[in-house]
């Protein structure tokens, strides 16, 4: 069981260096639904471990609003201009986005030995790929000035989150995960929301271009 | 049990207020609506808070929903500016929609997410779970940043993304500062329990030292980039210049305090593992660079809402400041300065709002001559911006001094002294335009300003009042509520 776990963790390591890289604000999306749906799967087996109902239910309400309704929103609120787009930049080049991002994996895992966090249903290795992918997500966030991609970066930010909450404490109980689900749910709306003004407005979703604001 | 019952009915008074807005098309309805329904969250959280000083603290589901003082401070504080800045709003709107600047259509809009708003950070206040206090947290970005947004041009929606994805990510290093104290309390308490600050509190010299310390850091990072505290703080200045004035007065007075209550939920609990001393050392450095960060901004700064919005930071800086100091005295002083911060800061926002419905414009160097077209309106500026900079006898020099003072006291004279030689560059740098633009001669060609309704001016005479008021006399109850607020976040 343990190393069905493990290679869904490793899938979801590979699905947030694939985002990193990723170039069409097409792919960034489902890439984001598809490790949202990896997710629900691991915490679905922590769920056959343990047979504790609530992680059922954390498993099914994620792989719904994760996995399906946040990207079906995003794909709704974002015209077809923007969605088809190619060309998504980055503050510094592909290749030293992926270095750094290797860079970051490493002290994922290392900050995750100097933790000691015990050993629940999940292990330390798992706590090493959240962490990881907690810290790609915000570097997607703050190295992209695509803000689609930005977004996706704190989304993946969050999942990292959830994968360490899994580990650490097989969430943190029903009614607040359920409010952290909600919270994010709204979050991505009214962050989706933005961008489908800023494309009306500046006619791109190119944070480059809203310098304005200095001093 | 009245206590439950009345915990509910705070938070549910807002819900139904933003509902309600949905279905009324009369914008004169709509003013009183929200008068109303944030009359009614003022009074229920004055009685709600007279049970806290005099009976038990109420609390609802079991640990879920508490008041406790550090909480009761921030319910006060929520509830009295919401209250002012509703009032603000329906003046202020009104002369928007006269002036074409507001369709009457967006009103609605502007008031569900007004209500959401206050709601989320009413919820802060009162959540006695962690995981539910760090959901409250989080959505009040949520629901302002369309609000930030309002005005629909090109600078307010990059202050709103710049201002959600900024304070989003600190959300969620903070979310990641809670999950580690979550682990840190399953070593004591097994793996299933009850996240509340109450079982936590119990139990807190038992945590794992390092565990508790990592917590608290990721925690004030990340809800320090929320609270404006430098260098986390890029975002505020936008956010805060660009939303409308009523916002402005909850973003800066309100929401600021909501991400400070966090930090300080998180530090009552850390503190007895991880050493008191460390935790305070990481509050002074945020602290003191916050201050001279602000400071230098303040000095060279050319637009008003911007100068109000470095002057927050400044507050924040010093609110932080004080905790760290540890000195009781100094304490005092920072919860002192959480309610003082809230009151002027709002009463400056509606201030310079009525020059902005005046002049129409943000830039220091285009307004002239207030004293002699809005005379009203220049007594607010020249008082509020000596109130805003610390000038006894207001209230914030109370406070101000106190954490000075609590410095000196118990031996950190470097503090002391730093601290305040920023408060005095940052006292004649806040001072100063605020004066010129009050008592020079009005600007060619800009000199055409409006009158203002009345009802603009009254919410921001009510507010100098209570800061002239608290810096001669603070009152019994509200002196029980700042030392049992103290007691909590210097343990």
């Amino acid at each position: 069981m343990e190393a069905f776990e493990y290679s869904l963790a490793g899938v979801v390591l590979l699905i947030t260096f694939w985002l990193l890289i990723a170039r069409r604000v097409r792919g960034a999306i489902n890439g984001y639904a598809f490790q949202s749906i990896v997710l629900a799967a691991i915490a679905g087996a922590t769920y056959l471990q343990s047979f504790r109902l609530h992680l059922l239910l954390l498993a099914t309400s994620s792989l719904v609003i994760k996995g399906v309704v946040i990207p079906l929103v995003l794909r709704r609120q974002i015209r077809a201009t923007v969605y088809d787009k190619r060309e998504t930049h980055y503050y510094v080049g592909f290749p030293t986005a992926l270095l750094i991002g290797m860079l970051l994996a490493i002290v994922g895992f290392v900050a995750a030995n100097q933790l000691a966090i015990t050993k629940d249903l999940l292990g330390q290795p798992v706590s090493g790929v959240a962490i990881a992918v907690v810290l790609i997500g915000f570097f997607i966030a703050v190295a992209r000035s695509d803000a689609v991609m930005q977004l996706t970066g704190l989304l993946v930010a969050e999942n990292g989150l959830l994968l360490l909450g899994l580990v650490l404490s097989a969430g943190l109980g029903l009614l607040i995960d359920f409010a952290l689900l909600l919270d994010v749910l709204v979050g991505a709306l009214v962050m989706g929301f933005l961008i489908a003004r800023m494309n009306s407005t500046i006619m791109s979703t190119d944070t480059g271009e809203l310098t304005r604001l200095r001093g | 049990m009245t206590g439950s019952i009345l915990l509910l009915l705070l938070l549910a008074i807002p819900l139904i207020g933003a509902v309600a807005t949905w279905f009324i098309r009369s914008t004169r309805l709509l003013h009183l609506i929200t008068a109303l329904a944030h009359t009614a969250v003022l009074i229920v959280a004055l009685v709600l808070l007279s049970m806290l000083l005099t009976r038990n603290a109420p609390r609802a589901f079991g640990n879920l929903l508490v008041l406790d003082p550090l909480g009761g401070l921030v319910l006060l504080i929520v509830a009295v500016v919401g209250f002012t800045s509703a009032l603000y709003s329906a003046g202020y709107l009104n002369h928007e929609v006269a002036h074409g600047a507001v369709k009457p259509n967006e009103l609605r809009r502007y008031y569900a997410l007004l209500h959401i708003f206050v709601f989320t950070m009413l919820l802060t206040s009162v959540s006695g779970n962690l995981g539910i206090l760090w959901t409250a947290i989080a959505a009040t970005t949520i629901a302002s940043a369309p609000l930030v947004d309002f005005y629909g041009s090109r600078e307010p929606l990059e202050a709103a993304w710049k201002y959600i994805v900024l304070t989003t990510a600190g959300s969620m290093i903070a979310l990641f500062g809670f999950l580690v104290l979550y682990q840190a309390g399953v070593h004591v308490l097994g793996e299933s329990y009850d996240f509340s600050f109450t079982a936590l509190a119990g139990v807190a010299s038992r945590l794992p030292a390092a565990t508790a310390l990592t917590a608290f850091l990721l925690v004030l990072v990340g809800f320090g980039a929320k609270a404006g505290l430098a260098p986390m703080h890029t975002w505020l200045p936008d956010a805060h210049s660009q939303a409308p004035s009523p916002i402005c007065a909850l973003l800066s007075g309100v929401e600021l305090n909501c991400a400070m209550l966090g930090i300080f939920r998180v530090f009552s609990v850390t503190a007895p593992a991880a050493g008191l001393n460390h935790l305070r050392l990481a509050l002074v450095l945020f602290g003191l660079f916050s201050l001279l960060v602000a400071v230098a901004f303040l000095v060279s700064q050319r637009d008003f809402k911007r100068l109000l919005a470095y002057s927050s930071i400044e507050h924040m800086g010093l609110i932080a400041l004080g905790v760290g100091i540890g000195a009781p005295l100094a304490v005092f002083g920072a919860m002192l300065q959480m309610v003082n911060h809230a009151l002027a800061k709002s009463l400056m926002f509606f201030t310079t709002g009525n020059l902005l419905l005046g002049f129409r414009t943000r830039a220091i160097a285009e307004v002239g001559g207030v004293v002699r077209v809005m005379p009203a309106t220049a007594v607010l500026a020249v008082a509020g911006g000596l109130a805003i900079a610390g000038a006894p006898p207001f209230s914030l020099f109370i406070s101000e001094f106190s954490i000075i003072a609590g410095a000196a006291r118990s031996n950190q004279v470097f503090i002391a002294a730093m601290a305040a030689l920023l408060l005095v560059v940052g006292f004649i740098a806040i001072v100063a335009p605020f004066n010129r633009m009050t008592f020079s001669t009005p600007v060619e060609g800009k000199a055409a300003a409006v009158a203002v309704n009345p009802i603009v001016l009254v919410p921001a005479y009510l507010s100098l009042a209570a800061v002239l008021v608290l810096g001669v006399w603070v009152p019994g109850p509200l002196h029980d509520l700042l030392s049992g607020a103290a007691a909590l976040v210097a343990p």
